[in-house]
């Protein structure tokens, strides 16, 4: 009886965006076994660093690191005619395939699903496409910052009262995450469908841009209900919902939400006039008079240091939020009681600590087993033995990358 | 072709954002989701705008109608103790049940996980608190915006020497959704090969953590917080927002190589640009960052963003616009690959524009195949059909406050 969620599915993931590689490190984190094909020059988050002491070093990047644990790593040039033949033979055997090239790239390695159905019909191929397998934006060229645009994300994020200020990107790689949960979360109906006897394989298509579209909060029925338009530079429909600094120079992210939680901050501000002034009657009002309130509101806010402020607000139950660092957190005693970071032991960068389980499964463990692989780390243990290629059609299969 | 999940249900105590999209996504597979809602405490994101035709009308909420898609609804007072046994009930029909409250919350109804299973052994159960349900913050109150700065995106997003920033919309809550609906799939999957149920724990302030997990390296390897940095790179450029010609028009451009730049020279017809040494190399253009961007805005400026991410593009270059609301929802590519969901949604009896599915299974179909729900909208087939409630049980209930 498996242990493990995902315990006996062996996906195959291919890809260069991130997205398809958070998408296997779903599963794998849930027991499924899955194995990373790169290129001989080795995947492009292998470049991303960051690196121990600033060092490039691609067995040890920190994009690379993360998006990468528990699985088993090999090198197939796959546009040569022996390292597909490699591939085509891994893929008769697996249950997921799942990769993020653009319709165009896709054809042209010949990952098309007619292909790879003929050749396993039990198999769940998963695209990530940045514009979705059809339309005329198909072949778009498109990277983070483009997808945010295409999407509909970078519009809304600014400053209220910065119009100069440009559609800002938020940190990272939030759109190749977001293709990647939606891969998983499709992928995950399809293995279930199979599992219950509903279909065989089958092809799963996911729009990058659509998934952000989907994300959008309200601002899609803004404007298909009443034409309104959000701006990133507009004011906050309700208040308070703002960063602000503390005393100590921290910042506390200043929120409340129902107007329980109002009446409860008003006491904790020790000015009761503040629920007689018609101006900040309700939130509605108190965003649309935001401008006029804000100082004082600041001025509450400046008398605590930032920590002391989230305690105070929190006991009274509202929902005031610290404005985290990288230190803050990794030094959190809630997320630690949780164990939430996992320390993960790695030949090449040494002992790290991860950001961890995104969610605990009661009855099936997620776990990390295994740090990312090296370079090529695996070819001889899937390649050789799982495969059965021999010394020379994996030298020839992976054009001699150790 | 019925959906992946058809034949499933789920016993929807959500509520606000996070919890809903999770079930939305279980809906869209073909679950049937029974949503249950009090008048006693309406959904806040029944009480924000917009509202259909003005409102305010908690059943004409665009905010609520877009996340909770292809669901049934009820009325139903869990806070009342025959309102809880009613929705124990549900649950021992159900295969899966789904909460966002603050942890302990359900506790205190006498619908928590103890209390679920002894109704339904195989019960898959998922509560998705801010905070998570053990911890010595996880009584603390969270809402999908706050998971923003706590997980640490603000402090790395923002303009240059600014202050932290938002991300522009409460991202914590549909990215803790979108998780959250993976690995009630997953413990589904667990359930139909070994018959066994379980309970998931998930922390939407931990679900937002992991989407900037490279972030945390910085901190491991180097102790090192990255700085806020615009939209800009250290590894390609241009990479950037330009102002372009119109009323708050910009493009995004991205050169990813030397090879791109030349292109985006020749698009400008400036090719003497590309051999200019301010602009050579990476390293030259991010030395001469300002510059360089200020001499493509000098070309932007004067051109429409659309016509000019077509000459870009077709150069290969990255490039797009940063869509607007209304230019989301009129964009014919998502149009034409029937992105959207035109339908009624609770009391909005015309067809009305939502976002839809973002992908495609080609052999169990996702789809919408109905708009949210009115409040209450579902009682007669849930009490009815489903429970078996007499109409007069059913009038009696509401009498007494309990289907509310």
């Amino acid at each position: 009886m498996p242990e493990r969620a995902l315990e006996g599915i062996t996906v195959v993931e291919l890809g260069k965006t991130g997205a398809s590689a958070y998408a296997a490190k779903l599963m794998a984190d849930l027991g499924a076994d899955a194995i990373k094909v790169e290129p001989p020059q080795g995947d492009p988050a292998r470049a991303l660093g960051p690196f121990p002491g600033h060092k490039l070093n691609p067995d040890a990047s920190g994009t690379y690191l993360y998006l990468n644990t528990n699985k088993q790593g090999i090198t197939l040039d796959i546009s040569s005619e022996k390292g597909r033949a490699a591939l085509d033979k891994l893929i008769g055997s697996a249950d997921v395939l799942v990769h993020d090239f653009t319709p165009k790239e896709a054809e042209g390695l010949e990952l098309v699903y007619d292909r790879i159905h003929a050749l396993n019909g039990d198999l769940i191929m998963t695209s990530i496409f940045p514009f979705g397998a059809s339309g005329p934006l198909r072949d778009y060229r498109a990277e983070e910052l483009t997808l945010l645009s295409a999407g509909g994300w970078a519009w809304l994020n600014g400053w209220p009262g910065m119009p100069e200020q440009p559609p800002l990107k938020p940190y990272g790689f939030q759109t190749a995450y977001q293709g990647g949960v939606n891969a998983a979360l499709a992928t995950m109906g399809a293995l279930f469908a199979r599992q219950r006897g509903l279909a065989r394989g089958q092809h799963i298509e996911v729009s990058v841009q659509e998934c952000i579209a989907s994300i959008l909060e309200m601002t899609l029925p803004s404007w298909s209900y009443i034409n309104v338009m959000a701006v990133r530079y507009g004011n906050r429909p309700i208040q308070p919902i703002e960063m602000m600094q503390c005393k100590d120079g921290a910042w506390i992210f200043a929120l409340s939400i129902e107007e329980h939680q109002w009446q409860r901050l008003v006491e904790l501000m020790g000015t009761p006039e503040w629920t007689t002034w018609e101006v900040a009657a309700n939130r509605f009002v108190r965003a649309s008079n935001w401008d006029a309130l804000r100082p004082f509101f600041q001025e509450f806010v400046s008398q605590w240091n930032a920590a002391d402020l989230y305690r105070a607000a929190q006991e009274k139950r509202v929902p005031f939020a610290p404005v985290s660092t990288l230190a803050d957190l990794v030094s959190s005693e809630h997320l630690n009681v949780r164990g939430f970071f996992v320390e993960v032991d790695h030949p090449s960068a040494g002992k790290l600590k991860h950001a961890g389980a995104p969610y605990q499964l009661g009855g099936t463990p997620w776990e990390i087993r295994t740090p990312a692989p090296t370079l090529g780390q695996h070819n001889e243990q899937v390649l050789g033995k799982m495969l059965g290629l021999s010394k020379d059609e994996m030298a020839a299969a992976t054009k001699g990358a150790r | 072709m019925p959906g992946p999940l058809s034949g499933i249900r789920v016993a929807d105590f959500t509520w606000v954002w996070a919890g809903p999209t999770c079930t939305m996504q279980l809906a869209h597979m073909g679950a049937e989701v029974i949503r249950m809602e009090t008048t006693n405490r309406i959904c806040t994101l029944r009480m924000l705008p917009p509202w259909h035709g003005g409102g305010p009308n908690p059943n004409k909420a665009g905010y609520f109608n877009q996340y909770s898609q292809g669901k049934r609804g009820i009325l139903l007072n869990i806070a009342d103790p025959e309102g809880a046994e009613i929705a124990k009930k549900l649950v021992a029909m159900s295969d899966v049940a789904v909460e966002n409250f603050a942890a302990g919350v359900m506790k205190k109804l006498g619908l928590d996980y103890e209390q679920l299973v002894k109704v339904k052994p195989d019960l898959v159960m998922m509560s998705m608190s801010g905070y998570g349900q053990y911890g010595p913050e996880s009584a603390y109150v969270s809402y999908g915006p706050a998971q923003v700065p706590m997980s640490g995106l603000s402090q790395l997003t923002g303009y240059k020497d600014m202050h932290p920033m938002h991300v522009g919309m409460s991202y914590g809550d549909p990215n803790a959704g979108l998780h959250a609906a993976f690995a009630v799939i997953a413990a589904l999957f667990h359930r139909e090969r070994t018959g066994k149920g379980q309970y998931i724990d998930m922390s939407q302030w931990e679900s937002s953590m992991a989407v900037i997990g490279e972030a945390f390296m910085n901190h491991e390897m180097n102790r090192e917080q990255p700085e806020r940095n615009g939209n800009r790179t250290d590894r390609m450029s241009p990479h950037g927002q330009f102002m372009a010609a119109g009323d708050d028009a910009w493009i995004s451009i991205v050169c990813t190589d030397d090879q791109d730049w030349k292109a985006l020279c020749d698009v400008m017809e400036k090719p003497e640009l590309a051999d200019d040494a301010r602009f050579k190399t990476l390293a030259d253009r991010k030395a001469n960052e300002d510059e360089l961007e200020m001499v493509i805005m000098e070309w932007t400026l004067q051109h429409d963003p659309f016509e000019a991410t077509v000459k870009l593009q077709a150069r290969g270059i990255a490039a797009y616009p940063p869509l607007s609301s209304k230019q989301v929802l009129s964009n014919e590519h998502m149009e034409g690959r029937g992105f959207f969901v035109d339908k009624p949604a609770g009391a909005v009896e015309e067809p009305v524009r939502h976002a839809g599915i973002p992908w495609r299974l080609s052999e169990t179909p996702a789809e919408v195949w109905r708009g949210a729900p009115a409040m209450g909208q579902d009682n007669e087939y849930v009490y009815g059909e489903l429970l078996g409630y007499s109409s007069q049980q059913i009038a009696d209930l509401a009498e007494r406050g309990i289907i509310r």
